[in-house]
Formats: structure tokens, C-alpha cells, sequence
């Protein structure tokens, strides 16, 4: 599955547009996470366990959004674009939504 | 999860569909054409998947053991080799693999942060907030002593005369201290007397009533007093506000439900160095009466007042800023076994004057 932020593919044409999928990924750094990443805060420096479950999320909507691709026949996903926002009372949660366009190349 | 492109075969020896292939930790999922063109998917689990290299053709071929079969060719050695590492990470003990090692890990490290937060919480915090109080100068206390006591509007209340039988009373007794003991006595229902910082004890007039001998107003002045002079106040004061700001830093940006169970147990705990500081009181205060062979008794005697006078109340222990009553007369009654008790002709006579 080629999965790319671009539109276009060189050398490989678009032979069938399949529709905009997406998907999302709503994940919640537990309390012990959330001390850790307080601590960073009060001491300064990069904060690891807020970047891992970052990460974790981000791999989460583009594995969700490869899996609708594949069930829809394509064997790429044009233009991925990931938003990245809180949500929950105080920003405690992470969501991260991958759209795309799903493509047979 | 990687994914590949190759070519699945149904069975053996049928034409070639070309695939999307999945791989992830347990199985992979194939994605292809059915020749009407309609879109189909099949799913193979890693343990059921054979894979060998075809180094004329460079190509990896798996093949599912499982019915209904299938093979799948994917150009490079790249698919096999992560099946192979999935299904060897599968096969460790969960402690061995690379997740069970993270979560080892992060749990060790986790609990030594507790166990330094802990130490920080329970010694350093409260060690520090003690020798910032104990710097803290008897002007400065008695300034903060006083703004409490205006603050409470007591003055208006104040039975001087009584004021001045106590004060008297005190003074007799010889208690050496740094401070300028100043009792005062106020007209007030309330059975209760406090020490501020600085020197100011108030005594409510409710209290006094209670009161039937001398031993028993000396062993309330000496506990009264111990709390002035151990800058028990000044040091409660600077335990609170290091114990606040501390957790602040810590959880102050949690939610409410957060703040509510740290601020509850941070209260308990407050709740015990509480106790132990009336301990403290109750011990001390005992010594200035032993030193002076006036009747320890006065103590239990006191204690047994403010029980009947409903001071006390029946909650646990762990929930009150004050010992439980009969232990309090417990530890004194076993502190003063042997003491030497001689009446005070000159004590008794200041007291009579307040009855």
C-alpha cells in the first residue's frame, strides 16, 4: 500500500479514484504518563512519554486508514493529511485523524 | 505494521491476482481483485504462514498451511523476515518481549519517581518547611500572632480581670521561654483555648468554668505554652503551604476529581502532624508540671473536662487534630508513675481568685 501526503504519484497514474476515507485515533496518556510529563514540565526538556503516545496515535489512524483502503480495492492512499488536536476536560486526551484519498495506482 | 504489494495465487498453480498485503503483529491481510472485479480480502494468521526465499526470482513466497491454501509472492526478502521477527516475538515469555521489556521498564522507573516523590513528600518537604519555620523571627511570629487575633475580633470580648489572674498565674509558675506569654481570657460559650504564634494564648471563659483546680489551669497554660514555644503554629503554617505547593507542581493541573483525592489525603496526613504536635504539648507541658511537683493529675483532670464538655467528639482517631482522649490519658498517666507532687500554697491562692 503506497501511502503518501502528495497527489500524485510520478510515474504511476491514477487508474481509479475510490473515494475519501479516514480515520481516527483517540488516545488517552494514563495518569502516571501525565506525571511524568508534569515532571518534564517543571524540570523543562522533552517530554518522551507525551511524544511516544503521540506517535502511538499517529500510527493507530494510519494503520485504521490502510486497513479501509485495502477493503475498498486500493493499493494507495493519495494526500493523507493528520490533524492532531485535544479533546477531553483539560486537553487530557489525544485524537489524530488521517483522511486520504484511496486510489488504485 | 508494514505493508507490501505481491501476487496471490487462490491455490497452487491459478493465475495471479496483485495484492495489497497487511502484515501485522498476529496475521496479514490480503486485499485483491476477484477477476469480475469485485473487491475481495482474506486473512491468514502468522502461525499458519510458511515462508521461503526464491533467490532466481528474489522473491518471498508464503504459503498458508490452513485451508483453503493460498500462496503469495512479494518481491524481496523484506515480508519474510518480518513475519519471522513477529512470530519469534510472539513466541517469547511476555516479559521477554520488546512490550513486556517497555512495561518492565517504565514500571521500575515509575516506581522509583514514586519513591522519590514519596521521599520529597514524606521527609524532604516537611524537613525543609521545619528549618524554614524555626528561621522565622519571634517579631515576625508575634506580628502574624497578633493580625490572627485582631482578625477574630476577640479584644472586644476580653475579661481583663481574668486576663490579669492568669497571666499572674503563669508568671508564678517561672516557665522559661523566649516569649512574651500574654493570656488572654475570653467571654465566650466556647470550651476551648488556643496558642497563636508570637506568645498569645486565649483562653475562653466556657473553659475556665470547667476547670476545679490549679494543677489542671497549669497543665492547660503548659500545653498552651509548649505550642508558643515549640513554634508549633509557625511550623504547621510553613508544613501546609510547602505540602500545597508542592502538590500543586505536581497534580495542579489535573482535574477536579484529581485534586479532591490529593487534597483529602494531604488533609490526613496534615491531620497527623497535627496529633503528634499535641503530643508533643502534652509531653512537654507535662515536664514544666513535673519539674515544679505540681499534680500531673491536672492533666487527666482537664482531659476528662473536655470530654464531658463534648470537645471531644467520637470520630476515628485518624480523622481528629487532636489524640483520642483516652490515649492522651494513657501516655500521661505512664509518663508521670513516680512523680513527686507537693502543693503550691501560692498557685492554689491565684486560683481560688479566678473561682
Amino acid at each position: 500500500m503506497l501511502v503518501t501526503t502528495t497527489s500524485a504519484v510520478d510515474g504511476k497514474p491514477v487508474q481509479e479514484y475510490l473515494g475519501v476515507i479516514n480515520a481516527q485515533s483517540i488516545i488517552g496518556a494514563n495518569i502516571f504518563k501525565d506525571i511524568f510529563a508534569g515532571l518534564r514540565d517543571v524540570f523543562g526538556g522533552r517530554s518522551k512519554t507525551y511524544e511516544k503516545v503521540l506517535e502511538q496515535a499517529k500510527e493507530d489512524a494510519l494503520r485504521e486508514l490502510t486497513q479501509k483502503a485495502q477493503a475498498l480495492g486500493a493499493n494507495g492512499i493519495l494526500g493523507v493529511d493528520l490533524d492532531f488536536e485535544t479533546i477531553g476536560s483539560g486537553g487530557s486526551m489525544l485524537m489524530v485523524i488521517a483522511t486520504g484519498t484511496a486510489v488504485r495506482l | 505494521m508494514k505493508s507490501y504489494f505481491g501476487s496471490y495465487h487462490t491455490s497452487s498453480g491459478t493465475e495471479p491476482e496483485e495484492a495489497t498485503v497487511l502484515v501485522f503483529d498476529k496475521n496479514l491481510n490480503i486485499g485483491f481483485r476477484n477477476p469480475d472485479g469485485s473487491n475481495a480480502m482474506v486473512n491468514w494468521l502468522l502461525k499458519d504462514v510458511e515462508t521461503s526465499f526464491d533467490f532466481s526470482s528474489q522473491q518471498t513466497k508464503l504459503k498458508n498451511t490452513r485451508p483453503p491454501g493460498g500462496e503469495l509472492f512479494i518481491k524481496g526478502n523484506d515480508a519474510g523476515n518480518y513475519i519471522k521477527e513477529m512470530l519469534a516475538e510472539q513466541q517469547k515469555a511476555w516479559h521477554k518481549k520488546s512490550s513486556g521489556k517497555e512495561w518492565i521498564r517504565n514500571s521500575l522507573l515509575l516506581l522509583g519517581i514514586l519513591a522519590v516523590l514519596y521521599l520529597l513528600y514524606m521527609l524532604i518537604v516537611p524537613w525543609l518547611s521545619q528549618k524554614l519555620a524555626s528561621k522565622v523571627s519571634i517579631k515576625t511570629e508575634k506580628q502574624l500572632g497578633d493580625a490572627v487575633y485582631d482578625a477574630l475580633g476577640l479584644a472586644e470580648q476580653e475579661d481583663k480581670s481574668k486576663s490579669f489572674v492568669l497571666n499572674q498565674f503563669f508568671e508564678l509558675m517561672d516557665v522559661p521561654s523566649a516569649y512574651n506569654i500574654n493570656i488572654t481570657v475570653v467571654n465566650d460559650e466556647v470550651v476551648n483555648a488556643f496558642a497563636l504564634p508570637g506568645g498569645r494564648i486565649v483562653v475562653y471563659s466556657a473553659l475556665l468554668k470547667e476547670i476545679t483546680s490549679y494543677p489542671e489551669l497549669a497543665a492547660l497554660l503548659s500545653h498552651e505554652f509548649t505550642h508558643v514555644n515549640n513554634k508549633h503554629s509557625t511550623k504547621s503554617i510553613f508544613r501546609r503551604l510547602g505540602s500545597k505547593v508542592f502538590l500543586g507542581l505536581l497534580f495542579g493541573r489535573f482535574g477536579t476529581v484529581t485534586s479532591v483525592v490529593v487534597n483529602h489525603a494531604d488533609n490526613l496526613k496534615s491531620l497527623k502532624y497535627s496529633r503528634s504536635l499535641e503530643k508533643e504539648a502534652d509531653m512537654d507541658g507535662l515536664d514544666i508540671l513535673t519539674k515544679r511537683n505540681i499534680d500531673p493529675n491536672g492533666f487527666v483532670d482537664l482531659f476528662h473536662h473536655l470530654q464531658k464538655a463534648g470537645l471531644t467528639n467520637n470520630m476515628p482517631e485518624f480523622l481528629g487534630s487532636h489524640p483520642d482522649v483516652d490515649k492522651r490519658i494513657a501516655y500521661i498517666q505512664e509518663a508521670s508513675k513516680g512523680t513527686a507532687v507537693k502543693e503550691d500554697a501560692e498557685l492554689k491562692a491565684i486560683f481560688e481568685k479566678l473561682k
